[in-house]
């Protein structure tokens, strides 16, 4: 009889050890997509720069200042490493014309722009070499499931199981300062699963969605930029 | 036994007065200053001396969103930033700017132009509200330009707009804050872009 109870237990310890197993696996498991459009030739000389603007044009969105500082930090380590002007900084610098509103949306606007003297000679000041924008935003849906939370005299805990699914999805247009045309497109799509089990304290199995998106688009943008 | 009674009665007390302390809060309006530091604009400046007059209207304006129940939920107090705002685009657009504290003065100084903003309206679009995941805010502006004696030159209105996603570890203020200041830049680009293109400034600066 104690043989059995302790096989049971030692049965169910089994399998909750493998369920939270392919629960980590599934949580860390995230998919992205890159694609890439090239229409120009690229290259960046030491003395250049690049600049990282996030699009803040539409109205029920707008793309995140962290996840445009994530793709600039990114771009600014490792090998082919560039130089890159902080969004706020260029934006501040360039003031009124980077502003939503005043913004250039197409190279044809930003050729119009370079023929006031402020803005070439601002351009000229930092080295610009390329404008990347970034346009895109982070959305959570299929949440289900449900977790509790009680608190007594006697402690507190949690019981219950939620899920949700984050999708990310960024472009990056690429300007060429030097001769005024757009170079390409780089796109990507994130997707993952999170899951949060409570057995008394909740576990978080966050899937790095943005993070994903942002590493995998820094490293292509890096490639592109320097033309390999 | 004793000791534990003494612990138990102190807990309850401090659990009562956090609660009421929580209800209180809740209660009460929210006070949001709107607080942002706003960069000089780089544009080619006019060469004109002009008085800025900045009425008590606008040095004290603040709106108050009220929630759906009619109580009064957040207090926003934009006055000062409007103040600081157009003390940091003016003298990059004028080659000489004054703050005057009144239109008397004003016509005094001898100067080429009087100009006197003012706000007409504010408007705040909460996420709780409005089921998107952005804060924004709307102003519309009655600006106002006048000759040294008082005589009207121009008079147009000046919408602008800011916004900025909720997020999860940010305050209901500090978003409001953002959105505003968002809003500020975009009425500071707006307004120094497009001034010399407003037809009535246009015809009174053909006429100098």
């Amino acid at each position: 009889m104690k043989q059995l109870l302790i096989r049971n237990t030692l049965a169910i310890r089994n399998t909750l050890g493998i369920a939270l197993f392919i629960l980590v696996s599934l949580a860390s498991c995230t998919t992205t997509t890159i694609d890439e459009f090239r229409q120009g030739e690229t290259g960046i000389e030491s003395n250049e720069s690049v600049v990282i603007l996030g699009r803040r044009q539409a109205s029920d969105y707008e793309t995140r200042s962290e996840f445009v500082s994530c793709v600039g930090e990114r771009m600014n380590r490792g090998d082919g490493a560039m130089r890159i002007i902080p969004e706020q900084e260029f934006v501040d610098a360039m003031f009124p014309w980077f502003e939503p509103r005043t913004a250039p949306l197409r190279t044809r606007d930003l050729e119009r722009l370079m023929t006031e003297d402020v803005v070439a000679d601002k351009m000229t000041e930092f080295g610009v070499r390329y404008i990347v924008w970034l346009d895109g935003f982070t959305e959570t849906t299929d949440r289900s499931g449900s977790i509790s939370c009680t608190i007594g005299p006697g402690g507190a805990g949690c019981f219950g199981f939620g899920s949700w699914e984050d999708d990310s999805n960024f472009d990056a247009r690429v300007w060429d300062v030097g001769s005024l045309t757009n170079v390409g497109t780089i796109s990507t799509d994130a997707t993952g699963q999170s899951y949060l089990p409570a057995l008394i304290i909740p576990i978080p199995l966050i899937a790095r969605v943005e993070a994903n998106a942002c590493s995998r688009l820094a490293t292509q943008l890096k490639e592109f930029v320097n033309g390999s | 036994m004793h000791i534990l009674d003494v612990t138990t009665k102190g807990l309850s007390r401090k659990i009562v007065l956090l609660l009421a302390a929580l209800s209180l809060a809740a209660c009460g309006v929210n006070n949001v200053v709107i607080q942002g530091s706003f960069p000089t604009p780089n544009i080619n400046k006019l060469p004109l001396s002009v008085a800025v007059y900045y009425d008590t209207a606008l040095t004290e304006f603040s709106y108050i969103e009220y929630s759906e129940t009619g109580s009064e939920e957040y207090n926003i107090a934009s006055g000062q930033s409007h103040v600081e705002l157009f003390n940091a685009v003016l003298p990059a657009m004028f080659d000489t700017v004054i703050v005057v504290e009144s239109m008397e003065e004003a016509e005094a100084r001898g100067v080429d132009a009087i100009f006197a903003p003012a706000i007409e309206e504010f408007q705040l679009a909460l996420p709780s509200k409005t089921k998107l995941d952005v804060y924004e805010i709307w102003i519309k502006y009655n600006m106002r330009l006048l000759t040294a004696e008082g005589d009207y030159i121009a008079d147009w209105v000046l919408t602008s707009y800011g916004k900025t996603p909720t997020e999860s570890l940010r305050s209901v203020e500090a978003a409001i804050n953002e959105a505003a200041v968002v809003a500020l830049r975009d009425l500071a680009s707006s307004f120094s872009l497009s001034f010399t293109q407003v037809p009535e400034v246009r015809d009174w600066l053909n006429t100098l």
